[in-house]
């Protein structure tokens, strides 16, 4: 066990995609601190599926958060301390089914947050339903005859709502996937980061992925060429799709203050409010 | 009927200026040192329809409007005909003359007037308020002097206009109404504003909200007032949203308020229960409206007492309480706020639009607000445990960044807060914040939980805003009674209430179904003898509700 484990029981499937996300974040957290930003500052959030069991196992302090929320969640953890670096998991049933709003306003107001989807195309922990990126025609237990529905593309969805850094991993390409996530913790802004995540139980695609998955060679310049790569079936490219800096969130709202760590004394709140009570005159 | 109340009722389309003439008028008597009541009643629409502003004042305590007025102003034939039963004896009503069929003595060319400027719709309230100048017997001088101050945006034509009405108005209602100065200016705060300044106060760092009627206001007060009160002001995607937003800013540390009306704090439910069992401390105002569903928006009523009590799924500890008046808001806000971070649960502030939208003038101490700096976590380096199974219940809390594992879990949890579905500890940590609500019922026994008015014998129980119409009719009718409020009802001060049991109790609340009269028998065996109702979406009159109360009584 190492000193990002907890020691909590790991109960995710043998071979599951879980453990490559689970381990390259760890690794992330790595550089990350090699690059100057302490793993006390990095806070964590999940949704509810197998995916959020990542926070019960990653010795980060964070808040589990509830189905399709914790998008929601690490965007109030930034705004009520603006140097934490909140990140928030989410399963692919969160972010695009429950809680897909708050993803694409997240990314419309560039939120300073990190949002990393297991994206295995199946909800796992209510066992092999069909989910916002299953295919047409995925058999589960709520599709018997097969799903009706086409799928969503998050990336292209995420470009057009104005995202500022949206990249896609896959869980068996390690190294890249490391870089990844530490560059999407690093950007200051909205960062998204789907990652193609095997569910070995109910839908395994490794075979699929190790066919058609290509590491992007470099990252494109403009918003259109990014949609362009992000509408590709195949080869399915992996790496930073687009990449642009713009004001975050809470700096467009307040500048560099920090709710919590410049709150107003008592003192002088209360003179203000005093003030503000002060009858004016006709 | 209280002789020392003179009652000024402005009606009009909505776009005429009603609720400014309103807010002007309530400033004129603020001014003169008088105490002021105003309510503001408007339909959920832009333009047109029919809006009314009621502002009663007297130079002693005021708790309501009275709908009997002294003087009314019509700016439109509706308002003529809607408030001409709203005339007190010898009342006077200043009408549109343009649009009656003859000439009558009270008829003033407010349109014939205002179609000599530009944009005559918004000139009518400036017209009221030069008309009620007139009535009171002002000078022209302060007349322009107050239109200058209170309608600057195209200032000249604002007072040419006002001394055109003045002029005609003067000859036939000139001096009417000979108004004493009162014993000092005060301060003039919409029951809105008091929660938000209270809640500043008490040590605010975060508000987030969605705009619902009638809670807008408190997100439209302090995002105006944001930089100047040092809180961040969020207005997000959606009421679910802002729930979450505001349990992780408390995560962060953040003394956090949320606000909505019933369904917005519908759609808030979910977070609210998982601020149980993550022991998030979150402030929630629930400004009620008429209801179910989307309901009569810009109304009010008393519906949402049971939704309070009983929101969330799972079983939590929580705080609802209710503020009888205005002031009374302002300090509830801030002292909610410091127990929901005392105790790290949520607080709801159940108010309605009658407090949330009507203005009064206040007496408010600042510095009588609490807030308390919490100590947090004292204990020894790598110890910490976010759910502490301490004696109390209560964990000391401890915020990031920290060398520290801090884990707040949605999930049944340990003590250091990773999920768990171990039988012993899914007990463990049930009986943990269940004392919490016991250490909270012994906390509140030195708080003021229950308000007491009057010395008469029969109890007359009300709650909310309530409280203002009950308190007024009192004055009113001359009726000996005394009022009991609880001011929290959950946990319910059960003895405390149970004191006044005796002697025919009457409950006065803005329901159908009666819920507070079921709540004061269900939890503390109180039978009324008689439940006053009204679900009408307007708020009770004094002299009316003074006449039901002396018909039971």
């Amino acid at each position: 066990m190492d000193d990002l484990t907890t020691y909590a029981d790991n109960t995710w499937c043998k071979g599951c995609g879980n453990f490559g996300i689970f381990n390259a974040f760890k690794k992330a957290v790595g550089k990350l601190e090699q690059r100057g930003i302490s793993r006390d500052s990095i806070v964590i959030s999940a949704g509810i599926g197998c995916h959020g069991k990542i926070f019960d196992y990653l010795k980060l302090s964070g808040l589990y958060s509830i189905h399709g929320r914790s998008m929601a969640t690490v965007q109030g953890i930034k705004i009520g301390n603006p140097n934490l670096k909140p990140v928030a998991f989410a399963g692919d049933g969160d972010a695009f089914g429950e809680g897909l709003a708050h993803l694409v306003f997240a990314a419309k107001r560039n939120a300073d947050i990190t949002v990393v989807v297991h994206d295995n195309a199946v909800y796992g922990l209510t066992t092999g339903q069909y989910t916002p990126t299953s295919q047409r025609g995925f058999r589960g237990p709520s599709t018997p005859r097969g799903s009706v529905e086409e799928p969503l593309n998050p990336l292209t969805l995420l470009l057009d709502a104005g995202a500022t850094f949206v990249a896609r991993g896959y869980t068996v390409k390690q190294d890249h996937l490391v870089e990844l996530l530490a560059m999407a913790v690093e950007h200051e802004g909205f960062s998204f980061v789907d990652i193609l995540q095997p569910c070995v139980t109910f839908n395994n695609t490794y075979e699929r992925y190790n066919g058609i998955v290509e590491i992007l060679e470099e990252t494109p310049d403009t918003l259109e060429r990014a949609l362009v790569v992000a509408r590709r079936a195949e080869p399915l490219l992996l790496g930073v799709l687009y990449e642009v800096k713009k004001p975050a969130f809470h700096v467009a709202l307040y500048g560099d203050w920090n709710p919590v760590e410049q709150r107003m004394p008592s003192t002088e709140r209360r003179e203000k409010i005093a003030a503000m009570l002060r009858p004016a005159s006709t | 009927m209280r002789r020392d109340v003179f009652t000024f009722l402005v009606g009009g389309r909505a776009g005429q200026g009603v609720k400014k003439a309103g807010a002007v008028a309530s400033r004129l008597f603020a001014h003169m040192g008088r105490q002021v009541f105003q309510m503001d009643d408007y339909q959920s629409l832009i333009r047109g329809g029919h809006n009314f502003s009621v502002v009663s004042t007297s130079r002693s305590e005021i708790s309501s409007h009275y709908m009997k007025a002294d003087l009314v102003v019509a700016l439109d034939e509706r308002s003529r005909e809607l408030h001409s039963q709203h005339l007190r004896r010898n009342g006077l009503m200043i009408c549109d003359a343009d649009s009656l069929d003859e000439a009558q003595a009270c008829g003033v060319s407010l349109t014939s007037e205002a179609r000599k400027h530009p944009d005559p719709e918004l000139r009518y309230g400036v017209g009221a308020v030069a008309a009620l100048a007139a009535a009171l017997g002002f000078g022209k001088e302060r007349l322009q002097e107050i239109i200058t101050h209170e309608y600057s945006r195209d200032v000249d034509h604002n007072i040419a206009y006002a001394s055109a009405i003045y002029d005609v108005a003067h000859p036939i209602v000139g001096d009417r109404f000979d108004l004493k100065e009162g014993d000092g200016e005060r301060p003039l705060l919409y029951g809105n504003e008091a929660i938000a300044l209270g809640a500043a106060a008490g040590g605010l760092d975060v508000y987030v909200a969605y705009p619902m009627t009638p809670s807008s206001s408190i997100l439209h007060f302090l995002a105006a007032h944001d930089r100047d009160l040092g809180v961040a002001v969020v207005h997000p995607e959606s009421e679910i949203a802002v729930a979450n937003m505001a349990i992780g800013a408390a995560f962060a540390g953040a003394r956090t308020m949320v606000g909505s009306s019933g369904g917005g704090f519908a759609l808030m439910e979910e977070a609210l229960s998982l601020a149980g069992m993550a022991e998030a401390p979150l402030l929630c105002v629930l400004s009620s409206r008429p209801g179910p569903s989307t309901g009569v928006p810009t109304y009010t009523e008393q519906g949402d007492l049971n939704f309070a009590l009983n929101q969330g799924h799972g079983e939590f500890p929580r705080i609802v309480a209710s503020p009888g008046g205005v002031e009374e808001a302002f300090y509830l806000a801030g002292e909610l706020l410091n127990l929901a971070w005392e105790f790290q649960i949520p607080a709801i502030l159940l108010t309605e639009k009658h407090l949330s939208e009507s203005k009064t003038t206040v007496d408010i101490d600042v510095e009588q607000a609490l807030w308390p700096e919490s100590a947090g976590y004292q204990g020894e380096e790598s110890a910490y445990c976010r759910y502490s199974d301490t004696e109390a219940g209560v964990s000391p809390p401890l915020f990031p960044p920290s060398s520290e594992l801090i884990k707040w879990n949605s999930y049944e949890h340990d003590e250091k807060g990773v999920t768990t579905e171990e039988p012993a500890m899914v007990t463990r940590m049930h009986d943990k914040r269940a004392r919490k609500r016991t250490h909270l019922e012994s906390f509140l026994k030195d708080v003021r939980t229950v308000n007491v008015y009057g010395e008469g014998e029969t109890p007359i129980f009300t709650y909310g805003s309530t409280t203002l119409s009950v308190r007024e009719a009192m004055a009113a009718g001359g009726i000996e009674a005394k009022v009991v409020q609880p001011v929290y009802l959950e946990p319910t001060p059960t003895s405390e209430l149970r004191k006044h049991r005796k002697g025919n109790p009457i409950v006065v609340e803005l329901s159908s179904t009666g819920q507070f009269a079921r709540f004061l028998t269900e939890r503390c065996g109180i039978k009324p003898a008689h439940v006053i109702t009204k679900y009408d979406g307007r708020p009770f009159d004094p002299d009316e509700l003074a006449k039901r109360i002396k018909g039971v009584m």
